[in-house]
């Protein structure tokens, strides 16, 4: 003992007992520093801080009679409401000026997972994890998801969102029942076959036709999956999806499409989740893995030039590592999120996504190639990365991004918030979804409309049928948002 | 007037640590993000004081000359983390090394301190000076810890530059 303690108190000993303990400590500071959301002071913002606003008060949702309440009140008084989820919207979807936020995350139990009828019931508060923690050890997973975990159920309909997921449609139609509070305070139960079509507008209804409480979901199995990946040329992309969504055996797949200055809109590495047909045995999910590498790589890209170039050359060395290697789906759903994390002041970096119908993705990439700086390393408008994903046909909600099958085109975005940068990014995003628009492609709503009226109407053609029907199901203007402002009023 | 600045200088470093210390630990949970990554900055701290103690009894008896760097040194972590705005991404890392730094230090200081004869004395009057300017800060608005932080910054490199005075003036006469 007397050893040990004499051991201890040598200078060396203490110098690398310091040492060792300051790396613990780097390693576990987080990489996610940002606050964004709700503040004390009574000012609102969603997940890029764009939009700050002034909210009268945020109401923490814990039960349905106290929310019916609330709704009854706001229509008597002639207050506005509008819903949170997890607040990942980019364009002030989550709140209104002088309005009331109800704050759904707590509202967010496990009802009840059917085995046998492979369906979970949830209210609308939970996020994806919450029921991929519940459904797991059953050996079921959800059809479809975003490609991350980190989204309320009620946020992710509410955009109709979609992912990796090629085989089940979009994801309005895995619900199969739901229950809702309607804009005039009356809870009801959908179902499918509902006459009233409440589920047309409430899905994909940007929080604008009453609050979603709970939904039943259809499940399927929690399979495990192979993963192929390859290196392809973009003029080869068109041919090789079809092929993979002719092949049934294929479940789910993406892309990443190169933005570094030396293979620009040429190289693309595709992604995809061969069936295995045997039920996962294991029950466990995956946490974030190898955050720090992937941030550090994203970073690195970031700088532009020659750094870029490099990142897409990491990228494909990750592609090589993962080929072969087997994964679940429900694994496959919850991708890393935390690497994005981006805190520079003086900048942003925000989301859009482009839908362009499948088979004109090759004259697409030409014309974007004209539009696109390719090295943007002294730009201010940067685009860091592009991901591809298929979004089959939507039959059922009222604004459909995927009037056909569809191609999105996910990406992410850096520019300065000065005046003028902001101008520009507009200018930049506007021609960018000119040309989505002549090849008949559309563009997704959750994000930070940098878009024009006119070019919300022209990608949703059937704008004028949702604005009546929220006005008739919604005759006092209760349930808004600045999303709605700023498209609709 | 030499042994009246002997006694004086360390004085005004105990008691600064002490009271400047609650302004510290709001700084340090502000950066930190939670409390178990606060709790290890603090255990950094505590094992860097443990090897800047056993740093200044390793030397021998010889080490009164480092005594004026260490006063510049921790005044000059206060100032940087009193004054300057850094960004929130690099936080987290700048109160890492403001732990090793001031840990390390406040060790070596301690440890040089109580082989000082007017130690046993600045204990009790230590305590006291405590006491009294605690409860003489409860009664002002304080605007914001960065300025007690600059404040003793600035006062603890002063306290260098007097030793450093004091020293040479102290070898002139002889
Ligand atoms: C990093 C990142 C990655 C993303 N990846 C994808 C992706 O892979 N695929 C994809 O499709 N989208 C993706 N998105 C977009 C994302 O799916 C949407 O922003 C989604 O709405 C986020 O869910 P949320 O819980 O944060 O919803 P929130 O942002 O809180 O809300 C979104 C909308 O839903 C409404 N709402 C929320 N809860 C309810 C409720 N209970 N009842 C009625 N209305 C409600 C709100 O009023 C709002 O209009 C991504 C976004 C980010 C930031």
């Amino acid at each position: 003992m007397k050893k040990i303690t004499k051991f201890m108190k040598k200078p060396w000993f203490l110098g690398i007992l310091v040492f060792a303990m300051a790396i613990v400590v780097i390693w576990n500071i987080p990489i996610e520093k940002r606050k964004y959301g709700f503040s004390q002071s009574g000012l609102a913002t969603d997940y890029t801080g764009l939009l700050p606003e002034r909210i009268e008060k945020v109401v923490n949702v814990h039960n349905r009679n106290e929310l019916q309440r609330i709704v009854q009140e706001a229509n008597k008084k002639g207050k506005h409401i509008s819903i949170a989820g997890l607040q990942h919207s980019q364009g002030g979807h989550t709140y209104y000026k002088d309005g009331i936020v109800l704050d759904m995350r707590r509202f967010n139990r496990i009802l009840e997972v059917n085995e046998q009828a492979k369906t979970v019931r949830v209210e609308s508060g939970a996020s994806w994890e919450d029921v991929q923690e519940a459904v797991t050890p059953y050996g079921l997973a959800l059809q479809v998801t975003q490609s991350q975990s980190i989204f309320t159920i009620g946020g992710s309909l509410s955009v109709n969102a979609h992912g990796r997921d090629i085989r089940f449609g979009p994801m309005a139609e895995t619900v199969r029942e739901m229950t809702v509070l309607t804009p005039t305070g009356e809870i009801k139960h959908l179902t499918r076959d509902d006459s009233e079509e409440w589920m047309t507008y409430i899905l994909g209804g940007y929080g604008l036709f009453g609050v979603i409480l709970d939904v039943t979901l259809n499940l399927t199995e929690n399979e495990v999956y192979t993963i192929h990946t390859e290196e392809i040329e973009t003029g080869k992309y068109e041919s090789y999806l079809h092929r993979v969504l002719e092949n049934q055996n294929i479940a789910m797949h993406y892309a990443r499409i190169s933005v570094a200055p030396g293979t620009f809109l040429d190289e693309m590495y595709v992604i995809d989740y061969n069936r295995t047909r045997k039920q996962a045995k294991i029950t466990s999910l995956k946490e974030e893995e190898g955050v720090r590498v992937s941030k550090f790589a994203l970073d690195l890209g970031r700088k532009g030039g020659k750094l870029e170039d490099l990142f897409w050359e990491s990228q494909r060395l990750y592609i090589n590592s993962i080929d072969g290697k087997t994964i679940t789906r429900n694994n496959a759903m919850r991708s890393e999120s935390t690497f994005m994390e981006f805190t520079t002041p003086g900048r942003v970096e925000v989301l859009q996504e482009f839908f362009i119908p499948v088979d004109s993705y090759e004259e697409y990439m030409k014309s974007l190639k004209d539009l696109l700086p390719h090295n943007d390393q002294d730009e201010d408008f940067k685009v860091h990365n592009i991901t591809v994903r298929y979004a089959a046909k939507d039959h059922m909600t009222s604004l459909p991004y995927a009037k056909e099958d569809m191609l999105g085109l996910v990406v992410l975005i850096q520019h300065g918030l000065k005046e003028k940068e902001i101008a520009h990014a507009k200018t930049m995003i506007q021609k960018w979804t000119d040309v989505t628009l002549q090849y008949g492609g559309t563009y997704y709503l959750p994000y930070y409309p940098y878009q024009t009226k006119e070019q919300f109407k022209e990608s949703y053609p059937n704008w004028k049928n949702f604005k009546e029907q929220k006005a008739e199901r919604d005759p006092n203007g209760v349930f808004v948002n600045l999303f709605y402002d700023h498209y609709m009023k | 007037m030499q042994n009246k600045i002997e006694r004086y200088i360390p004085l005004i470093v105990t008691v600064g640590q002490v009271v400047i210390f609650p302004y510290y630990i709001v700084w340090l949970k502000e950066v930190s993000f939670s409390y178990t990554l606060f709790a290890w900055l603090f255990a950094t701290f505590s094992f860097a004081a443990a090897w800047g103690y056993r740093f200044f009894q390793s030397r021998g008896e010889k080490p009164r000359s480092f005594i004026t760097s260490v006063y510049v040194a921790m005044g000059v972590v206060y100032i940087v983390v009193g004054y300057w705005k850094l960004l929130i991404e690099y936080l987290p890392y700048v109160a890492l090394m403001t732990q090793i730094v001031l840990g390390f230090l406040q060790g070596y200081f301690r440890a040089w301190h109580t082989k000082q004869r007017s130690y046993h004395v600045h204990a009790i009057n230590h305590y006291l000076i405590v006491g009294v300017i605690m409860i003489a800060l409860s009664f002002m608005k304080v605007v914001s810890p960065s300025i007690f932080l600059t404040v003793f910054g600035i006062i603890l490199c002063m306290c260098g530059i007097w030793e450093v005075v004091r020293r040479k003036k102290f070898r002139n006469s002889c």
